[in-house]
């Protein structure tokens, strides 16, 4: 049971990238070590070659100038001498007369060749080479004919060589086992962190949305994912839970006036008579539907001017004018429902946005004041420009005012104070103002206008 | 009136078909963008009613082609429950009005009313109806010889009702036209404003011109 997920977590740390990665730098590393060998292989062996050779051509003109004063003889004498001696490492020599006669030496007699020769002594050539036999020579034909060979064991060079090869098959090996192992070893803890980023978004598929993924706190590139990702899971728990709570908002508040319709239509089925009785019923209806019309496109509304998609139809436009323009709309309106409405606007004020949603959101707070203060009382739209480019809209009552606590909620969406419920409305009107500012880059507070309410919306 | 209706859900165009059909207009139904060019630029029609999502070609690009092809048919544009973009959009492409949906018939009936019979090009400086004069240049209104004082938006309302004396303006158009309000406000600023250009014009004589059609909109009419 267990050696098979065992085998599949091998194979899949084999084809992770970062086994891969760990890969192919063991394989660069070797192609590099190759290269260092042989440059290294080369260089020591000619080094140690033309140090060799230089010993040999110093023995080999030290032995002539001998000869040159003393003759065969002395030669001979001196050849003999060193050789007992050996006083400069295992130096072999050969000393052959003219006629090929060896005179003295510990070498086998050969033909005269002149300089560097490799040759190969007979086993019975001396008690150290004969294992090896393989000689680095230097040739010398003396002036009066007769020749004189100096020669080195090569294996020496032998030894290093084979040292070096042995120290870089060693040093490559162990170099290559460990990337390997380094490998499966960072493979098998990146493939961990990704399991645990995959666990992490199975369980929110599954619907537990408040999963994180657990940074390691090293700040490095999957830390840093994982960060944002953990950011961008948080906005979309977010925007399902607005979702969620706009759904459930939908749900109740739509139900109530579509079990009105379907009551009035019933109704009308069981006990109108007459035609006009229908008329009236029908006409309900039609009320009723043109309500939830109404919510429902005001719910669309909202949902586009947050997501942003309203921003093309920005333009530079005269607020003065505009608020002028809404503001007395509405005085006929306010009169009729005994409002005093006052308007005291800035001339000129200019700003950039979307003139039908800038006059709706107006209009919704002139609607709102005016529709939750009793008559008598005063409404005021004031435009004042502040600093160079700021500006501020001020819509105020001395009303009932809104309690400190309730402020905030105000701005959801179908929520309305206990004291409202009677009054017609959908609740929408200032969820609508509160996102047509958020679009514009408005600051919207409601504050006590002692008594009252005082909404300003600031740039 | 010959009408072309391009839509392309069947319920939706039956049910403003047959309501055009009973206002005693001809008809044309197609329900796809290529059928509805093709028919907009052979034969000539008062006015085009054109669905914004369409089959084989959307609206806009439909009226847009009309446009190139030099078609002058007045179009108004149907939308669903959108934003201002949308508008904006439509009447780039070359449409003259447009209306979201849902409708009430009577809004679709009005308008297509005043696309059909559009103001002459011809600058008018002077409107009549009856005994009730409006002076576009010196912005005054008299009925009778005897001068009304109105103020600034009562007189927009009024200039844009005797353009269409004759014709029902809803309380929507009013919004568009005269406050230039491409929204519905919960409180009856038309009405409000009706009823005091009504006072005005009307109080004092013993035939009213302006007229409020229920479930449909106000009228300006000579007495009969």
């Amino acid at each position: 049971m267990s050696s098979a997920p065992r085998s599949n977590t091998f194979r899949r740390i084999l084809r992770s990238a970062n086994f891969r990665l760990a890969l192919i730098y063991a394989a660069l590393f070797v192609v590099s070590a190759c290269v260092l060998f042989a440059t290294v292989f080369v260089t020591a062996t000619a080094a140690m070659q033309s140090d060799m050779q230089a010993v040999l051509r110093t023995e080999a003109f030290q032995l002539a100038e001998i000869h040159r004063r003393l003759g065969l003889i002395g030669l001979a004498q001196q050849i003999t001498r060193r050789m007992d001696f050996r006083t400069r490492g295992p130096i072999y020599y050969l000393l052959q007369a003219p006629n090929r006669q060896v005179v003295v030496g510990n070498l086998p007699g050969m033909p005269p060749v002149e300089g560097v020769i490799d040759f190969r002594s007979d086993s019975d050539a001396g008690e150290t080479d004969a294992d090896r036999g393989r000689l680095m020579g230097f040739g010398l034909v003396l002036p009066d004919g007769s020749f004189l060979l100096v020669a080195q064991d090569a294996s020496r060079l032998l030894d290093m060589q084979s040292a070096i090869v042995r120290a870089f098959v060693w040093a490559g090996g162990l170099t290559l086992l460990l990337a390997v192992a380094g490998g499966l070893l960072l493979g098998r803890n990146f493939l961990r962190r990704i399991d645990t980023i995959g666990r992490t978004t199975r369980a929110i598929m599954e619907g537990d949305l408040s999963a994180r993924i657990p940074a390691r706190g090293t700040n490095d590139e999957i830390d840093q994912l994982v960060a944002s990702l953990n950011t961008m899971l948080d906005r979309i728990q977010t925007l399902m839970e607005g979702l969620r709570q706009v759904t459930g908002d939908i749900a109740h508040d739509l139900r109530t006036p579509l079990g009105r319709l379907r009551q009035g239509l019933e109704e009308a089925r069981e006990h109108a008579t007459t035609t006009g009785e229908y008329a009236t019923a029908t006409e309900a209806a039609i009320s009723e539907a043109d309500t939830l019309l109404e919510t429902f496109s005001a719910l669309l509304r909202i949902a586009q001017i947050e997501a942003g998609a309203q921003k093309s139809a920005f333009s530079e436009l005269d607020l003065s004018e505009l608020l002028r323009s809404v503001g007395e709309a509405y005085l006929p309106a306010a009169e009729d429902s005994q409002h005093a409405l006052e308007l005291r606007i800035d001339n000129d004020v200019c700003f950039t946005g979307d003139r039908q949603l800038l006059a709706q959101m107006v209009s919704n707070l002139i609607e709102n004041a005016l529709n939750h203060t009793p008559a008598g009382c005063t409404v005021r739209l004031i435009l004042t420009r502040s600093a160079p480019t700021g500006l501020e809209i001020e819509v105020s009552d001395n009303g009932p005012g809104v309690p400190e606590s309730e402020r905030d909620r105000v701005f959801d969406r179908f929520y309305r104070l206990d004291r409202s419920r009677t009054t017609a409305g959908s609740g929408l009107g200032l969820a609508l103002v509160k996102a047509i500012a958020t679009l514009h880059g408005l600051t919207i507070r409601l504050g006590d206008a002692n008594p009252g309410l005082r909404v300003t919306i600031s740039h | 009136m010959k009408i072309l209706l391009i839509e392309d859900d069947r319920q939706t165009a039956d049910y403003i078909a047959k309501g055009l059909r009973q206002h005693g207009h001809v008809v044309d139904q197609v329900d796809n963008g290529r059928d509805g060019l093709y028919m907009a630029t052979g034969d000539p029609y008062d006015v085009m009613v054109v669905d914004r999502n369409l089959p084989k070609m959307d609206g806009l690009s439909m009226v847009k082609a009309a446009r190139d092809a030099g078609t002058r048919t007045p179009a108004l544009f149907l939308t669903t429950m959108g934003g201002v973009d949308d508008r904006v959009a439509g009447l780039d492409a070359g449409a003259d009005d447009y209306l979201v949906k849902p409708f009430a018939f009577a809004e679709l009936m009005a308008r297509i009313s005043a696309l059909a019979r559009r103001p002459p090009m011809v600058a008018q400086t002077k409107l009549q109806v009856s005994g009730l004069e409006v002076d576009l240049l010196a912005r005054s209104v008299a009925r009778d010889g005897k001068r009304i004082d109105l103020l600034a938006q009562e007189f927009k309302i009024l200039e844009y009702l005797m353009r269409h004396a004759g014709e029902i303006v809803t309380r929507t158009m009013l919004l568009e036209k005269v406050w230039d309000f491409h929204f519905d406000p919960k409180t009856n600023i038309v009405e409000t404003h009706i009823s005091r250009l009504r006072s005005k014009i009307d109080k004092g004589f013993d035939r009213p011109l302006l007229h409020t059609v229920r479930g449909a909109g106000y009228v300006i009419r000579p007495p009969e």
